[in-house]
């Protein structure tokens, strides 16, 4: 499984962060850093957490 | 107990109800899911109707959410009509009955309207929004009543199409939101921007249609949207009970009975409600868990999070609002960008980040 992000979507609200700091965190400019892109199992529910909490869809898995 | 739990109805598909149908299987519900929605859309995200999407030029799929992976019957363009607790049935208009072990309410709040009158427009749903945004395009004159952050929002879309707009207010818009400093920022920002302000103590809408105001006005417009709150939808629910009409009432986890949970706009945690995007996720969150799991499962710790773009403002607030006084800034300064705290009594505090980009978990910090 893969987290992607669209980019231009995000509006740094950073809810993601907050659902999943382990795999994304704004950095200094409020822009989102992904941790990593490839999700494990272990990874999975708080990888879905954070693409459902985000209020303007820019992460999705594939 | 769980493994005697074999069928969970979800009524409702906004955000609340996505959430719950996700979080039960999050948890290992691996049963019969069936989720109710009365729009024939998937869930959407309904912040963005009044912001991107409501924009001419702007994303017409800027509302769309990823698709949903919990698997679920999704019964959608069909509404709940009758709930028997007894029994264990959810009765549909269609004339579908629904059994279940475990049901969630989840069926939100749909516009207060002002009259019966077909040109009052409101904006709630998706279907609100795509036909408000093709009225704008004819560029009318508006007349927004209702001066809450929707309402701001609306008349900043509608600005920004290019109308003119005159915004019908119960005092400063605003202020029972955030208070009177922050009322006052995003007042000047609209009528710089060309917004006229109407103070009124009420108004009413006349045949034709015009907005009556109780100081004996009217403001005409080609396009009158009303903005005056929201109306939780449980009349569905009149012959179950669980309510003498208006919200429901629910625990601690989210449960109205062993058997039921509620979530999202509709849901009374004591008298508060909160109708927010990201407390009908975290309400979602408790309320499947308590379904499954009982007292075992956490409450709900309030965590309210606030944000409002209008008018070439953003903002991002926690902590309670509206806020009373001057703010300290904790970045930047008045009548700029920045971030500004205000201090309460109990030593907990409201932030707020106006036109400054800054994740949550900062802005938690800085309000702790």
């Amino acid at each position: 499984m893969k987290i992607v992000l669209d980019r231009p979507r995000c509006e740094g609200h950073g809810l993601c962060e907050e659902a999943a700091p382990e795999l994304m965190h704004l950095d200094d400019d409020g822009e989102l850093v992904l941790v990593r892109e490839e999700i494990g199992e272990a990874d999975a529910a708080a990888a879905r957490a954070a693409v459902r909490v985000c209020p303007v869809a820019a992460l999705r898995l594939t | 107990m769980t493994a005697r739990i074999r069928r969970v109805v979800v009524v409702g598909n906004g955000i609340a109800g996505l959430t719950a149908a996700d979080s039960l299987r999050d948890a290992g519900f691996d049963g019969e899911l069936t989720i109710v929605g009365d729009e024939p859309h998937p869930a959407y995200s309904r912040p963005a109707l009044s912001k991107a999407l409501l924009l001419g030029g702007g994303d017409l799929s800027a509302h769309e959410l990823p698709p949903a992976t919990h698997g679920a019957e999704e019964l959608l363009g069909v509404r709940a009509s009758g709930l028997d607790v007894e029994r264990r049935l959810v009765r549909l208009a269609d004339g579908t009955a629904l059994p279940y072990d475990r049901l969630v309410i989840a069926t939100g709040s749909r516009a207060r309207r002002l009259s019966e009158l077909p040109g009052e427009f409101t904006l709630r749903g998706l279907d609100d929004a795509l036909a408000l945004r093709d009225r704008l395009a004819g560029r009318p004159d508006v007349a927004v009543v209702g001066g809450g952050p929707l309402g701001m929002e609306i008349a900043s879309a509608c600005l920004a199409s290019g109308c003119r707009v005159t915004l019908v207010s119960q005092g400063p818009p605003l202020i029972e939101h955030l208070g009177p400093y922050l009322s006052e920022v995003f007042a000047e920002a609209a009528r710089e921007r060309g917004l006229t302000i109407v103070e009124t103590a009420a108004a009413r809408l006349e045949p034709g249609v015009r907005v009556r105001l109780a100081e004996g006005g009217v403001v005409e417009a080609g396009l009158v949207v009303s903005a005056v709150g929201d109306v939780p939808n449980t009349e569905w629910l009149a012959g179950s009970g669980l309510t003498g009409g208006g919200a429901l009432r629910v625990c601690s986890r989210g449960l109205v009975r062993p058997d039921i949970a509620a979530a999202g706009d509709l849901a009374a945690y004591g008298k508060r409600r909160v109708p927010l995007w990201n407390s009908a996720i975290e309400q979602a969150r408790v309320a499947a868990a308590a379904l499954l799991r009982g007292d075992e499962a956490p409450p709900l710790r309030f965590r309210p999070y606030f944000w409002t773009e209008q008018f070439g403002l953003s903002l991002k607030a926690v902590g309670e609002l509206p806020v009373r006084g001057e703010p300290e800034y904790v970045e930047g300064g008045p009548a700029g960008a920045g971030l500004m705290r205000w201090s309460h009594g109990d030593g907990s505090g409201t932030a707020v980040a106006l036109n400054h980009r800054i994740p949550i978990p900062r802005l938690r910090r800085a309000a702790a």
